[in-house]
């Protein structure tokens, strides 16, 4: 398998230093693993919300070959969060993100944040806020003009998070089973 | 006499055992199946001959119907008018100082499981008789029709008005932690869940002085806890509050060890923040895996899971640190024989049973933890008053000599019930809880009277014949 290069316009490998526990890197072939087990647990906990989220068997797989794909694809931001403590250099964290087109809306360039995940370790302690406002300069860079966030209807404390930051609900996304 | 502590909870329980969820826990032998059957039928029958085990007799004298008209109306609106201008009167004015309430909603009854409150009655009045018993605290057994933990919470808030104290019994898990946190938080009286506070002060006294005779410090020591139900999970919190280092700490329930990197951790953020938040700080002590991985190397195991003998593993014992320290606490059937622990290289051994030495009995603890913070008129009970009453169980066996057969007191050391009080009104003062700020010497006198009385009290009623003697032969069933 071929190594992608990270994109020119992604963030640069070269992590960003914070005070925080983590720094935040875009992500690159070697961290794909380590990123498809982070995104397959956030999945697991979108099915504790709603059994509308049941996680598919082959879930991994799709997660894997996703990844790979957004790795090299300019539109896709993804973000790998790095410990620096005790574990420096685990993989602890997922930013999932990507910039769409809205065709009868202004803004036209909608910044999505698709996913986030820490390890319980590494959350709170003003992580999430950090890494929301990293997510929000790249998609920013790429010329979003509004930021918005998917998660599950019934996580409060998404809802919770997102609301004491300025965010607030726009599109309902309802469902039923057929 | 002490009531059986219960295994953990199926759900919290440990590693899978052939005990079936929900089933009676399987006794060791013919013998004992016979001897619980037999002890079942004499409760049966004795209950129909006494019809309830505690009751309410006057503590004035009525000379006359005159005297109601001091104990009663015209006389007692001042008495009501006096509490509602001061409403910590109510402590002085009433019994209120000497009351608590046994609170239920009969949803883990000993090891019966969710049988409702009427069905809870018969052992609410048997902890109401303890409670009375060895700690002179008037108890009133009050199980309640509710179905949620808000509500229960919520009835409990409107009861307390008449009560200096509140005992949780036999709440289920996790339903059992937010009850008390929440309880504990919004009322200005001391409330206690025996399963959790009860069972843990027992074990960590029992604990301090394995550490003593086996030569060990806390602060070095690597403990496992197997089984992460109410009691092991407020262990683990009180001997992280001990000194115990946390990461030197694991529990492990029957998905194996907790920490932090779990499959279900993000479940358990949301479903048992209790269970998660341990997780979090002992980080498994840097293991996953299973009870096996938790003990190789460890100084001290405190099983609280399944009661069945072969839960833990000889082997399990034999990879564990020279000469280590073996709680089997699961009723009535211990997680090992101690025979075997002993075999398999233990160097001291608890159970929860009167039938083995170092019997860890929370009967030792709540009637005396009770006489405590009501004689200070307490108004909270925090972990620091838990490990106050922990720590006078332990010095109180030292005091009469420490052997690895002798770590904690027994129900015979009837001296224990009040130096316990004493200690634990004395901490409360010291921790500006006590409405009423006494020196040691004197909490002791007035536990030990309390005491004294409640025991002269039955005799008496018993020599006069208020009290029945005990019948010998089977009583046979009523006319219908």
């Amino acid at each position: 398998m071929t190594e992608h290069p990270p994109h020119p316009s992604a963030p640069a490998a070269t992590p960003t230093e914070t005070a925080l526990p983590i720094r935040v890197r875009g992500a690159t072939e070697a961290d794909l693993e380590p990123l498809v087990a982070l995104m397959l647990r956030l999945k697991r906990l979108n099915e504790e919300f709603d059994p509308m989220l049941e996680v598919r068997p082959d879930a991994e797989a799709r997660t894997r070959e996703i990844l790979r794909s957004e790795l090299g694809n300019p539109r896709a931001l993804l973000l790998a969060v790095e410990a620096t403590g005790e574990e420096a250099g685990k993989v602890v964290g997922v930013v999932r993100a990507t910039v769409r087109e809205r065709p009868f809306y202004t803004p036209e360039s909608e910044g999505v944040i698709q996913d986030i995940y820490l390890l319980p370790l590494y959350r709170r302690r003003r992580v999430g806020e950090y890494l929301l406002e990293e997510v929000a300069r790249h998609l920013k860079e790429r010329g979003a003009g509004i930021l918005t966030a998917e998660f599950p209807t019934q996580n409060e404390i998404a809802s919770r998070f997102y609301g004491k930051r300025g965010f607030r609900p726009v599109t309902a996304l309802y469902a039923r089973r057929l | 006499m002490a009531r059986a502590r219960r295994a953990g909870d199926p759900a919290d329980g440990t590693p899978p055992s052939p005990a079936p969820e929900g089933a009676d826990p399987a006794p060791a032998t013919a013998g004992e199946a016979e001897q619980t059957e037999r002890l079942g039928t004499r409760s049966v029958e004795l209950a129909r001959f006494y019809q309830g085990k505690v009751e309410t007799v006057p503590k004035v004298p009525v000379r006359s119907l005159k005297d109601f008209s001091v104990w009663y109306t015209p006389g007692i609106a001042a008495v009501s008018r006096a509490i509602h201008e001061q409403p910590e009167r109510s402590f002085e004015l009433t019994g209120r100082w000497n009351t608590i309430a046994i609170v239920t909603d009969g949803s883990r009854v000993l090891g019966l499981g969710d049988i409702g409150p009427e069905a809870a009655m018969p052992v609410m009045e048997g902890k109401a008789l303890l409670f009375k018993f060895l700690g002179g605290v008037d108890a009133i057994p009050l199980p309640l029709r509710v179905t949620s933990a808000d509500e229960l919470i919520d009835a409990v808030l409107r009861l307390a008005p008449a009560f200096g104290g509140v005992n949780l019994e036999d709440i289920a898990s996790p339903k059992c932690f937010r009850v008390l946190e929440e309880l504990q938080r919004r009322l200005p009286i001391p409330v206690w869940h025996d399963d959790q506070l009860g069972t843990a002060a027992a074990t960590v006294a029992g604990l301090i002085n394995a550490l003593k005779v086996t030569d060990r410090d806390l602060r070095s020591s690597r403990t496992v806890l197997l089984g992460a139900g109410a009691a092991n999970l407020v262990t683990a919190r009180l001997l992280i509050a001990l000194g115990h280092d946390p990461r030197r700490l694991s529990l492990v329930d029957q998905k194996g060890i907790l920490e932090p990197e779990r499959d279900d951790i993000d479940a358990l953020a949301l479903n048992h923040p209790w269970k998660y938040r341990l997780a979090l700080q002992t980080r498994g002590a840097g293991r996953r895996g299973d009870a096996a991985a938790a003990l190789a190397g460890a100084d001290v195991l405190l099983a609280a899971s399944t009661p069945d003998p072969d839960t833990v593993k000889p082997a399990w014992i034999r990879s564990m640190a020279p000469r280590p320290i073996v709680f089997a606490l699961a009723n009535p059937v211990p997680e090992i024989w101690p025979s075997r622990a002993l075999e398999a290289g233990a160097a001291v051994v608890a159970t929860g049973r009167s039938d083995f030495p170092n019997q860890v009995n929370n009967s030792l603890v709540f009637p005396a933890v009770f006489r405590g913070v009501l004689d200070a008129r307490a108004r909270s009970i925090p972990d620091e008053i838990v490990l106050a009453a922990a720590r006078e169980l332990a010095d109180h066996a030292a005091r009469h000599g420490l052997s690895a057969q002798h770590l904690l007191p027994t129900m015979d050391e009837h001296e224990v019930f009040p130096r316990v009080a004493a200690r634990v009104a004395t901490r409360s003062v010291e921790l500006g809880l006590a409405r009423r700020r006494l020196g040691y010497e004197e909490f002791l006198e007035l536990a030990r009277a309390r005491m004294d009385r409640t025991h002269h009290l039955a005799a008496a009623m018993l020599r006069d014949g208020f009290t029945l003697p005990m019948p010998d032969e089977p009583i046979p069933p009523e006319e219908p």
